[in-house]
């Protein structure tokens, strides 16, 4: 057997579609940039736009403020992340973390954001729990939490959403490694475990975990509704500041949005360079630390530290829940009192009834895209396992280097451009638009979900069955994929919610036709009656983990009788 | 006799117009029949999406009209879609049939001509518009109107306080200072760039500029920097004792409601002088808050529907927009415990049943009596806008 392996469809399809849509992207904002939007009568390529950017007034402290908050978020949740499996894997703490995980992951980043801010705020729950008792409040002090100019609060949201994140893949990363000889070795040498971890483990691991950072750092500093909710307001982040252009009434904003949102796009390029060039310093630098034979850690006082923090982000991600729904139960509520005074059941009647049709947008969005990544992730993964076999060239090899792209440029930068062609090809306000759109997000988390487990299937048990029976389409179906139908279904869950979460592709390419609770709940945020934002982000919250519910319980109904699928 | 003939041939003149008129629309009326009409219009007040939702059935009933209400959070977003549309020339099948707008987003719409029309000429409820005392209804932000847009509400600042804790509110902007001062942190205003914001900043500039006239022209880059110095000493008297001393802003008028709410602050205003009788029947706001103005009046505009340029459903649309100006539906919108819009229409000219709607819409708690409204500041020149909040911006955005 010459030639090259079965299904290098799936992989040239899927890079061919993240290419063409980025490039398209790039290039539908690089033209308004230069001052090129024939619509509004710009047709002379200057570079005017760049001036009126970088002389807006307060853009150094936007542009300050952006990567104060993205850097500081993304090296807090990276370190926090480290530590955190250097003293908890293996505890009780850390199988805690990897059953809870999933449904924490599912929440939505704005319906957290929202909850957040609700506890927070000097006027939210945490003061109120204290007052007047503690403090002697009976009016709100005038304290700047919420919003404060520097980006703190964003900066904790930040790490506090992504931390459940880094830690998901690093579980799927720590298969690859051989943890446990790892540590029988190095205990054996005198070194702790902790130590093991710092200085064997994680250098190992962190290569798998790569472009997960980065991807951590391009959102950090590309974020939107978040900083909309938590973030400083004047001068806001540099990428609420686009946004606000974009939508300005005064359309030769446009082009000062286009140049913006690629200087954000360069910032975040310049970032990750900068962390790149700090891998090869830091492995010079930190090699004499690693073989100093020095067999103490002195990090270890530490550890409380980071198990408080770590459970901390759970904390806090599940009393942002729980806010919510007192808050969509509420009637009237004044500061201070520590409950509401009226309870209702108003606004969640409402709320369900008049959120029917987004709901079903949603939910038809979702379960598409996510089947359709699902599909040709797949299809890339069995063309690897294949190429392998064969020893041929592997293409899905080449999709990794693109299979981030989606996620290292900001959505703004692209989104607007690809809204542009979209228009012009009579392509938007199309379901299909819509949901393609979608899958640009999906597919990658679904492959960084699925890439891992699927190919460290034991591949043995299929070329037994291939000999029984000589279809490899009913091996893949028969035996195969059941018995990867866990993480199978894991990764349809984390794709439906990643589809669920998306706003401005929804915004851009669903032309004003398509409303997904996620729309309804930032269209709805720009209110000011909280019990009805409490509702939204609560049904906003609950899709994502109905996914995964189904996700835990189907293997166990379908496989009940077998002993083997119960794990 | 030559009095007779002229006023007789004036009635038939009229006759014979509304006659055409009335054909003109009938044919309007059997066009849109079965046509879906996308409504583009601001979603973050369940007040108001109900009020659509309600005007959306009865349109369907009466007229067999689908109407859509696409919720927004700001409607610029929309004009850029349009924009995008324009630019790729689609000139029909646009993606919206109907929208709420006014002011810059009206300007912008008109000058790149997003906006079909003149249409609302064509709505026989257009008769009942009061356009003799409301000018701006045909002056929107001093951009001519030409009938490009259709009214739909009117508004005008007016401010409000809880008053349990504020015992005597102020009367002017003057006051307003002495009140922060007393009560540091507990007034504030949305940030800027922003409709709310620069409203009140805009009506700071009337009350203490020399020459108000100069605001009804196009501003004079020499003379802004003298004409606006009154603003900016107030604004920077003023800043220290705002909610968390002017380093944060709220990011919309209605997050001031829920300042107002949990007592963050104060003091807070709106648009809507039905509005807090209105939060109040939701809960949104205790009933101790109340509603004023200043002595010297407050600032008013009224706000519009528009049907872009490339609507394939433009006779449905106008459908929409006449059911909007019927007074049924202001009486409606009207109600304070509805929504408390205040109605475009000139309550004089109605007669019978729609006299009787008018009449029986209650007085919402917290709303000032019209009288006590007056007539509203007229809106400075839209050019204002702009070069206001950039000096804003360049003052206080560091």
């Amino acid at each position: 057997m010459s030639g090259q392996a079965k299904g290098r469809i799936f992989p040239v399809v899927v890079i061919s579609f993240f290419c063409v849509t980025i490039l398209a992207g790039l290039f539908g904002t690089l033209l308004p940039s230069l001052n090129y939007l024939p619509v509004i009568g710009y047709t002379r390529i200057s570079l005017s736009a760049w001036f009126d950017f970088f002389s807006y007034p307060g853009i150094q402290a936007s542009f300050l403020v952006t990567v104060f908050s993205g850097i500081t978020a993304s090296v807090g949740v990276v370190s926090l992340a480290f530590l955190f499996i250097t003293f908890s894997y293996g505890t009780a703490l850390w199988k805690f973390f990897e059953k809870i995980l999933s449904p924490v992951l599912s929440i939505p980043h704005a319906a957290f954001a929202v909850g957040f801010g609700f506890l927070i705020a000097p006027s939210g729950w945490f003061i109120r729990m204290v007052s007047p008792a503690l403090t002697g409040f009976t009016i709100p002090p005038d304290w700047i939490i919420l919003n404060d100019p520097a980006g703190v609060s964003l900066t904790i949201a930040l790490v506090i959403k992504e931390f459940p994140f880094l830690i998901m893949v690093t579980m799927g990363a720590l298969g690859q490694l051989d943890i446990k000889k790892t540590l029988l070795v190095g205990r054996a040498l005198g070194y702790s475990k902790e130590q093991i971890w710092l200085k064997i483990l994680i250098p190992r691991l962190y290569p798998h975990l790569r472009l997960s950072i980065f991807a951590v750092i391009a959102y950090s500093l590309s974020v939107v509704d978040m900083a909309i909710i938590l973030g400083p307001s004047s001068p806001s982040s540099l990428s609420v500041l686009i946004l606000k252009w974009f939508n300005d009434p005064d359309v030769s904003f446009k082009l000062l949005a286009a140049a913006g949102s690629l200087f954000l796009f360069v910032i975040v390029l310049l970032s990750i360079l900068c962390v790149y060039f700090m891998e090869r310093a830091v492995g010079v630098f930190l090699r004499p630390w690693i073989t100093n034979g020095n067999r103490r850690c002195f990090l270890s006082p530490l550890k409380p530290i980071i198990f408080f923090m770590g459970c901390g982000t759970l904390f806090f991600t599940a009393v942002s829940s729980v806010i919510l729904v007192i808050w969509s139960l509420t009637w009237q509520w004044r500061f201070p009192d520590f409950l509401p005074t009226t309870w209702t059941l108003t606004f969640w009647a409402k709320g369900l009834m008049s959120s029917f049709d987004p709901v079903m947008t949603t939910l038809f969005t979702g379960v598409a895209s996510a089947f359709i990544g699902l599909l040709l992730a797949i299809g890339c993964l069995e063309h690897e396992v294949a190429a392998g076999k064969t020893k041929t060239r592997n293409y899905t090899g080449y999709l990794h280097y693109f299979l981030y792209l989606p996620l290292l440029v900001p959505q703004i930068t692209f989104m607007a451009g690809i809204q542009f062609f979209l228009v012009i090809m009579k392509l938007d306000g199309y379901w299909i638009s819509l949901m393609v759109s979608h899958l640009l997000f999906v597919l990658p988390y679904m492959f960084i979900a699925l890439s891992a487990t699927y190919l460290a299937f034991y591949e043995r048990v299929t070329d037994q069955a291939m000999l029984l029976k000589r279809s490899y389409i009913i091996v893949l179906f028969r035996v195969k994929l059941p018995m990867l139908i866990k993480p199978i279904l894991f990764s349809f869950a984390i794709g439906f919610s990643v589809s669920v979460a998306q706003y401005i592709p929804t915004m851009l390419v669903g032309a004003g036709r398509f409303s997904t609770i996620t729309t309804e709940v930032v269209s709805i945020a720009s209110g000011s009656d909280r019990r009805a934002i409490a509702v939204y982000a609560l049904i906003q919250q609950f899709l994502p983990m109905v996914m995964y519910a189904f996700a835990i319980i189907l293997p166990k109904i379908l496989y009940y009788n077998r002993k083997g699928m119960q794990v | 006799m030559k009095r007779f003939l002229l006023i007789f041939s004036g009635v038939l003149v009229l006759a014979i117009f509304s006659q055409a008129v009335a054909k003109d629309w009938s044919e309007i009326e059997m066009q849109a029949k079965g046509q879906t009409v996308y409504f583009n219009a601001w979603g973050g007040s369940q007040t108001i999406n109900e009020y659509i939702q309600w005007a959306a059935r009865q349109v369907q009933k009466k007229y067999n009209v689908r109407v859509i209400h696409v919720k927004v959070s700001d409607i610029s977003d929309v004009v850029s879609r349009i924009l995008v549309e324009k630019a790729a020339d689609k000139k029909t099948n646009g993606s919206v049939d109907l929208m709420w707008i006014n002011g810059e987003n009206f300007k912008a719409m008109k000058e790149n001509k997003l906006l079909y029309g003149p249409f609302s000429q064509k709505l026989p409820y257009y008769q009942l518009v009061d356009l003799e005392n409301k000018k701006t209804l045909l002056y929107d932000f001093t951009t001519p109107v030409d009938n490009m847009e259709s009214p739909w509400g009117m508004a005008q600042l007016v401010f409000s306080y809880d008053s349990k804790q504020v015992k005597k509110h102020p009367k002017n902007m003057l006051d307003l200072l002495a009140f922060a001062r007393k009560n540091p942190g507990r007034f504030t205003y949305p940030s800027i760039p922003g409709f709310h914001g620069t409203t009140f900043i805009k009506q700071v500039l009337y009350e203490l500029i020399h020459d108000p006239e100069v605001l009804n022209q196009t501003v004079v880059p020499c003379d802004f920097e003298k004409n606006t110095q009154p603003l900016w000493d107030f604004l920077d008297a003023l800043h220290p004792f705002l909610w968390r001393k002017a380093k944060v802003f709220p990011t919309s008028a209605s997050q001031m409601v829920s300042l107002l709410n949990d007592n963050e602050i104060f003091i807070s205003f709106s648009f809507n002088p039905n509005s807090v009788s209105n939060a109040i029947k939701n809960g949104e706001l205790p009933d101790t808050i109340r509603t004023y103005i200043h002595t010297k009046g407050t600032i008013g505009n009224a706000h519009f529907v528009g049907i872009p340029f490339n609507s394939s459903a433009r006779q449905g649309a106008m459908v929409f927009a006449n059911f909007l100006l019927s007074p049924e539906a202001q009486a409606r919108k009207a109600d304070p415990t509805i929504w408390g819009d205040p109605t475009v229409l000139d309550t004089q000219k109605l007669v019978g049943r729609d006299k009787v709607l008018f009449d029986a819409v209650p007085k919402g708690i917290a709303t000032l009596t019209p009288k006590e409204l007056g007539q509203g500041l007229p809106e400075p020149h839209v050019s204002w806008v702009q070069a206001l909040e950039k000096k804003w911006l360049e003052i206080y955005s560091k």
